[in-house]
């Protein structure tokens, strides 16, 4: 007894458990996600939904609590508003990701209960991803969150699209972290045996062992630009994102490039600080070649989610002109404010995919030819999120947008800015395409919508009307958010301005 | 030479050629179930050496990790494979020179780093610090556990974590579905639409 009294109180003061509680109690939550479907044996598979939805928004709070009160915590990781605001984006996407994925109970053949075990797992990791400043709490929680959403990109086993995605992402995400293992441990080791970031930069010597830091610095960037997609490490991207589940598309469209922006950031701008005109230029050459590939290869897709999939490759090289102009007034303020949008846009674009999809089962793009006629609702907010996207005026994608650039162009970036305008203007012609295929009537209806109605009221006499909603909650949510998001955005970059470290 | 020299050159001229001889086993034995246990001749091999550098926590930790899991995994594996001995001749191509040369070259380069190395730790100077830093008396294992649960407690358990979704996640895509186990209505609507909009609806 007295070997754990002195354990305990020696415990609590080395880690101060307030700082971690949002990913305690995620952890409550996946622990009572599991117990209550052994207990109910597979029915009641709403509960468990609810039970990530409170579990989520709880977090949530104590993270809104936790921001406003900066705590300093010294070993495993700070907490200062880059690392919380991050937590509360990942948050926010696990929470609007699981709203669109409840109707996925009743409508599908496969047992449902590991399904918020893997999205609360993936959440979680990439929480801890955002505030680790300790080498070994990087590797676990990014091996935690690739793990996770390979399960879930395998989920439905029966489809051999999905079987290709999950084996693509898990023999790619294995390649990518052993390279990005491989820099850590040159780190490691010419730091003298230093695991925690700051004290890696206090010990090595830069001047003496430079050629070493930057191959270190090279196998670092060919490690987390994978789970970024930038150019050359964007080849898993189209067909993962086309073989997976599109709820689970969703979701990690988001969640992982968040996290994996944390961590790029992080890692650039904490360790390799001395050598940031080398890596100042690879990451303009990745971001440039990321955006006009992107832009170009999506103006040939047939497929709703392959040309997604595209544009989110695109929208990474934008942000990435915002990592590169952070200077001392304004922090990552317009990254971090193109990501919160980024955010919103993306996932409601995919809420209005995943019913369209569910109703038709098709997601060519020739098919959603004369929506507006048949669901008005969904046409509408697939407009504004598509001309969110696109960076068109009244909507927060422009102001988004029109922030990063006027923030790179104020860097110097001359050439990446330019480059990202005229890419813009190619991403919204392929935005526009889709919305005046769906507003046009046509005289022939295609197939897929004659049978739109059918499929419509069969289906919705299974979902219960509460599911149904809190699929058109999140379409709703998301809408508003991406198109007020603008008015507000002064608010947003003051609270994102002081995060320069 | 005094006797605990002795003692140590002997033990580790038991264990190298054992090391080697498991290697070469591996490689080339045509049944795969020998190869697979000469693997884990190697594995026990290394464990051994770990001891003789006395690390005692890592030749536990290698024991258990690769003999114990690994190598009974990989038996496993080539057991239900249940693969008839393979018995065609082995020609020896253009690639088969070319990994030769590039191997040897590699070893090569590691023989003369090590000799390099060896000049330059058994000067006097880093003797001296070496025994300066007492490594015979401390506790590996304590000192790892004591770091585990102070220093690195959020990896510790993330990683308790990350053990518990892994096996979540390889269990779900293999284990089998019994179709009616969902819900009652579930039943009744699949007899309903069994038509193919509503399998893709299951993946969407």
């Amino acid at each position: 007894m007295n070997d754990i009294n002195s354990f305990l109180s020696r415990l609590n003061s080395t880690i101060n458990f307030s700082t971690i509680l949002p990913e305690i109690i995620l952890i409550v939550g996946l622990i009572t996600i599991v117990i209550t479907d052994l207990v109910n044996k597979g029915k009641n598979a709403i509960f468990l939904y609810k039970i990530f939805l409170i579990s989520t928004l709880v977090s949530m709070g104590i993270l809104f609590y936790q921001l406003i009160s900066v705590i300093a915590f010294e070993d495993l990781y700070t907490n200062n508003i880059f690392n919380n605001l991050f937590r509360f984006f990942i948050l926010i996407c696990s929470f609007i990701s699981v709203l669109l994925s409840v109707d996925y109970v009743l409508c599908s053949k496969i047992s449902l209960a590991e399904f918020p075990l893997f999205k609360i797992s993936a959440g979680l990791g990439g929480m801890i991803l955002s505030c680790a400043t300790n080498l070994i709490t990087i590797y676990v929680s990014l091996e935690f969150l690739a793990l996770s959403s390979c399960f879930l990109s395998g989920y439905t086993k029966r489809d051999i699209r999905s079987n290709e995605a999950s084996m693509k992402f898990l023999l790619m995400s294995g390649a990518s972290s052993s390279s990005l293992l491989y820099g850590f441990s040159l780190l490691y080791g010419f730091s003298d045996g230093q695991v925690q970031l700051d004290n890696i930069i206090d010990k090595i010597s830069f001047s003496q062992y430079l050629p070493i830091i930057c191959i270190s610095a090279a196998f670092i960037l060919a490690g987390t630009a994978f789970k970024l997609s930038l150019f050359p490490f964007h080849q898993w991207t189209p067909d993962v994102y086309e073989g997976s589940p599109t709820r689970v598309v969703a979701f990690f469209s988001v969640t992982s490039k968040v996290a994996a922006l944390s961590l790029f950031t992080r890692l650039f701008r904490l360790i390799f600080p001395y050598l940031s005109n080398e890596w100042h230029i690879v990451v303009e050459l990745l971001a440039i070649s990321s955006m006009i590939l992107g832009n170009l290869i999506a103006v040939t897709q047939r497929s709703f989610k392959r040309m997604l999939a595209y544009s989110s490759i695109s929208q990474i090289g934008y942000v990435m002109i915002g990592i590169l102009a952070a200077d001392l007034e304004n922090g990552y303020a317009s990254m971090l404010t193109y990501t919160f949008i980024y955010i919103f846009m993306n996932l409601g674009t995919f809420a209005r995919i995943t019913p369209f999809s569910l109703r038709t089962g098709t997601n060519n793009i020739r098919d959603y030819a004369g929506l507006y006629m048949k669901d008005p609702v969904l046409t509408f907010s697939l407009v504004l999120c598509l001309l969110s996207l696109g960076g068109i005026p009244p909507l927060s994608g422009f102001f988004g947008k029109h922030y990063l650039f006027w923030h790179g162009w104020k860097a110097g970036l001359y050439i990446s800015v330019t480059v990202a305008l005229v890419t813009s203007v190619i991403s919204i012609y392929y935005y526009l395409k889709i919305i005046k295929l769906m507003l046009t009537k046509t005289t022939n209806l295609v197939d897929t919508l004659k049978t739109y109605e059918k499929q419509k009221s069969l289906v919705s006499s299974v979902i219960s009307t509460k599911l149904k909603s809190s699929v058109e909650m999140a379409m709703i949510l998301c809408a508003l958010a991406s198109t007020l998001s603008g008015l507000f955005m002064d608010p947003i970059i003051k609270i994102t301005r002081n995060t320069f470290f | 030479m005094n006797l605990s020299e002795l003692i140590h050159e002997f033990i580790l001229a038991l264990i190298e050629p054992g090391i080697l001889v498991g290697s070469i086993g591996t490689v080339s034995f045509i049944n795969t179930a020998n190869s697979a246990f000469s693997l884990g001749l190697v594995f026990t091999c290394i464990s051994l050496l770990y001891f003789a550098l006395n690390a005692d926590f890592i030749a536990a930790a290698q024991l258990l990790v690769y003999v114990g899991a690994i190598n009974v995994l990989i038996v496993f594996a080539v057991m239900i494979i249940d693969q008839s001995v393979s018995s065609d001749s082995e020609k020896h191509g253009i690639g088969y020179f070319t990994a030769l040369g590039a191997c040897s070259i590699l070893f090569l380069t590691i023989v003369c780093i090590f000799h390099k190395l060896n000049d330059f730790y058994s000067s006097s100077i880093h003797q001296s610090e070496y025994l300066k830093l007492n490594l015979f008396e401390q506790n590996d294992v304590q000192n790892i556990g004591y770091q585990l649960l102070n220093k690195f407690l959020v990896p510790f358990e993330l990683a308790s974590l990350l053990l518990l979704v892994a096996l979540v996640g390889a269990i779900n895509p293999a284990r089998d579905e019994d179709e009616g186990k969902d819900i009652a209505e579930n039943k009744k609507k699949s007899f309903v639409s069994s038509t193919s909009p509503r399998d893709k609806s299951s993946f969407f």
